[in-house]
């Protein structure tokens, strides 16, 4: 279970793959918030920010349990593990503030040409939040290595083999 | 200076992998738009809402290019994931070209104020995400199996550009002749392999080390490391090594490295490979 969540099958981890929807359309939500705010784009922008929202959201409960899964590897001494919290208490409010932000525009507020301020307010703190988690959740591949040899271990075992390198013990 | 920008070492994070979640996200969702729109008749409002995506994307997957071309360039000739990332690199460029045609398409048709999004222009988006989610597989293969960029912003020096091949064959004393002194500056390395034995060179407080080429943990590129004192830090894990021994200073490495007798005469830098 827990290497089905973190893509042993597709040899790629899931978790870094599903979040680009998340982290990409809420900004976006953002954006269209402003256009429409200001005047440009009127019903529509409000509608595009309303599907960006929609689809961060289905995405972003499906990256939840393979988030989890990726944490769960990580030594509790190191930094990694830390930040892996932080990450997840991020996503976890800025997922309900987006839910709470959706919930808001559905019915007759879709039909709007610009969005109200409590939405547009929520999709700002929203916005800020998945970004910050966003960078974190970097950091812990980039900075950390978090899931970075998982699936290659064996791949470069042979090619630092051919090199003649020492080795650990095989498993 | 503007390499070390674009490729986000002031931020401690490459800014290419950032980027790109933007073209995806707003390419995908543009194709949901597009679909909905196909199955549901709503008149224009999700054809229009996908010409909104479909143009943001675009202006994130210019951005994306331009940092993407910054850390290919960067990649070592020889590297194994070299030639996954000019595939990458080409099939982004032509899905960003057939957004490009379906945002074309669309802009014209879309002038008219009942027209819907031109079949054509949904075809081609349809292709190019399809393109996008293979190639953006292949990226992730980059940073996830090869760990490229993976601790790039830590390395205080330009990392190899090129192997080093040498042989002791011809040579009375086993030492091979690598290089020219004054091709290694301090914290430099050299990507060297010597008789088949592939080893990172390196220039650290005026003395020449060298030492294995692949980290004992997870094989990570040493000659891509940094320094701490006299330790190399492996860019993925950050396991640490002592240059001057080769014995594990900081795990998650367990396994000492093997190091190389190195010398330097009458300017150049030699290594010999004991064989047993």
């Amino acid at each position: 279970m827990k290497e089905f969540l973190q893509g042993a099958w597709l040899k790629h981890p899931l978790h870094p793959a599903l979040v680009h929807i998340p982290v990409s359309v809420w900004p976006a939500a953002l954006v269209f918030d402003l256009l429409a705010y200001t005047g440009n784009g009127g019903n529509t922008a409000v509608r595009v920010a309303f599907y960006a929202i929609l689809m961060g959201l289905v995405v972003a409960l499906a990256a939840v349990p393979t988030g989890i899964a990726d944490w769960w590897d990580i030594k509790q001494d190191r930094l990694a593990w830390t930040l892996g919290v932080f990450h997840m208490v991020l996503n976890l409010t800025a997922s309900a503030v987006w839910a709470l932000n959706l919930g808001l525009r559905a019915g007759a507020a879709l039909n709007l040409s610009r969005p109200p301020l409590i939405p547009l307010l929520l999709s700002i703190i929203g916005t800020l939040l998945v970004l910050i988690s966003g960078y974190l959740g970097g950091r812990m591949v980039f900075n950390y290595g978090i899931s970075v040899g998982r699936n290659s271990k064996q791949k470069w075992r042979e090619i630092a083999q051919a090199g003649h390198a020492n080795l650990p013990p095989a498993k | 200076m503007i390499k070390a920008f674009l490729q986000g070492k002031p931020f401690g994070y490459p800014l290419h992998p950032a980027v790109i979640h933007f073209p995806i996200g707003l390419f995908f969702l543009t194709v949901l738009l597009d679909v909905a729109n196909l199955l549901i008749d709503t008149g224009n409002v999700l054809a229009q809402s996908a010409f909104y995506t479909v143009s943001f994307g675009l202006i994130a997957a210019l951005i994306a290019i331009l940092l993407g071309l910054v850390d290919w360039s960067d990649i070592r000739a020889d590297h194994p994931a070299k030639y996954t990332a000019t595939i990458h690199m080409i099939l982004n460029l032509t899905a960003t070209a057939l957004f490009g045609i379906s945002w074309w398409l669309r802009s014209v048709e879309l002038g008219k104020p009942t027209a819907t999004a031109p079949l054509l222009a949904v075809l081609l988006a349809i292709a190019g995400m399809g393109i996008i989610f293979y190639s953006g597989y292949l990226g992730g293969s980059m940073v996830y199996d090869d760990g490229l960029a993976v601790g790039r912003h830590r390395r205080r020096t330009d990392t190899p550009d090129h192997t080093i091949h040498a042989s002791s064959k011809d040579s009375p004393d086993g030492f091979a002749r690598i290089a020219p002194v004054d091709a290694l500056r301090s914290e430099e390395t050299l990507h060297a392999e010597v008789d088949g034995h592939v080893m990172t060179i390196a220039k650290l407080n005026g003395e020449l080390y060298a030492f294995q080429e692949f980290c004992t943990h997870r094989f990570g590129p040493l000659s891509e490391g940094q320094f701490q004192d006299h330790n190399i830090m492996c860019p993925w894990h950050g396991s640490c090594f002592d240059v001057r021994t080769g014995k594990v200073t900081q795990g998650p490495a367990k396994v000492d490295l093997k190091t190389y007798e190195v010398k330097l005469e009458s300017g150049q830098i030699f290594v010999r490979v004991i064989t047993k």
